[in-house]
């Protein structure tokens, strides 16, 4: 029986490695078919705001990347809505489509569900 | 389905603790560790939301630190670490 | 450092032979490193050497074999978009062979 697997994501997108390693993490799960969730919190929700411009610093795109999941078969895609709300960050026109915003009872619901959770 | 959340982040610089907090269950349980039990020092409210919860606390990271394992949480040793962590459905840590 | 050489012209290659430069792609050399491969380059492989180079220009990055699939299929149609049309066109192997052929690194979610 496959396990199924979320990702917690909860690094900011341009000044370290941990939010692209998280993605890493997701794309690999998918392209083997692995049942699997990513869910953003914290500063990981940056990753989501729209327009950013990965050029500015010569970094690979992260945003592009996170266009993929849906291609990688990824599609439970989730945002702790209280880390939103925190920095500001409008759940209406996300960079990255489909993902809910979730309440703090609904994470823990969602964190229940899955046999294994990765926190980065 | 209970977690075992492990946190080993000084909650005095780091938002992990909080995160934690805020999502965990009356089934789930949390186990402090390094810099994370310095979360004892913790006044007023913030101390309050932790000492309602089901805490372990890592021995040697207390004493190492010259803390006291309060009466509301649990001190453990590594072999209890390992019996918490079959115990719970799944580990997550906060790393 | 892995060198091809065409008409006088020295391109550079990684160590499993994916080009360095994705610049360097031109049509001469995807003929060229499909030579190599024993491939020699039909239209039912442009479209998808061409439909590899859209997916990295929208994702910057290299799909796996199951994302090469659904993006295949989506775009030009499941007759088109199923792992026995894209194994025989590139040896059994279609993110790997299909990608150095249209100048992108290694997919790195694939083993």
């Amino acid at each position: 029986m496959t396990k199924s697997l979320l990702i917690i994501s909860r690094q900011a997108p341009w000044s370290g490695p941990g939010a692209k390693e998280a993605l890493d993490i997701v794309l690999a799960g998918g392209a083997f078919d692995l049942p699997i969730g990513l869910l953003f919190m914290d500063d990981g929700t940056f990753q989501l705001v729209p327009e950013q411009n990965a050029a500015a610093l010569q970094q690979k795109n992260l945003t592009a990347n996170l266009q993929a999941l849906a291609m990688f078969g990824v599609e439970d895609l989730y945002a702790c809505r209280h880390s939103l709300n925190e920095r500001g960050i409008s759940p209406a026109g996300l960079a990255v489509a489909d993902v809910q915003p979730l309440s703090a009872e609904e994470v823990r619901a969602v964190i229940d569900r899955y046999d294994q959770v990765i926190t980065l | 389905m209970s977690t075992l959340h492990v946190v080993s982040h000084s909650p005095f610089s780091d938002t992990r603790l909080g995160s934690c907090l805020r999502l965990l269950g009356s089934e789930d349980a949390l186990l402090l560790c390094g810099d994370a039990v310095y979360a004892l020092q913790l006044q007023g409210s913030a101390l309050t939301s932790l000492e309602d919860k089901n805490v372990f606390i890592l021995e040697e990271d207390l004493l190492v630190r010259n803390l006291e394992c309060p009466i509301w949480a649990t001190g453990v040793d590594y072999p209890a670490f390992v019996e918490l962590s079959i115990h719970y459905d799944k580990v997550n840590t906060w790393l | 450092m892995n060198v091809l050489t065409l008409s006088g012209k020295s391109i550079e290659l990684d160590k499993d032979g994916y080009l360095l430069d994705l610049n360097d792609w031109s049509t001469e050399v995807a003929q060229a490193l499909a030579a190599q491969a024993g491939i020699e380059l039909s239209p039912e492989h442009w479209e998808i050497l061409e439909l590899l180079r859209r997916f990295y220009q929208e994702f910057e990055l290299s799909p796996a074999t199951r994302p090469l699939i659904k993006y295949t299929a989506l775009k030009l149609g499941p007759e088109k978009g199923n792992s026995l049309h894209l194994n025989r066109l590139f040896n059994g192997t279609p993110a790997k062979l299909a990608a150095k052929l249209a100048g992108l690194p290694k997919p790195t979610n694939c083993l």
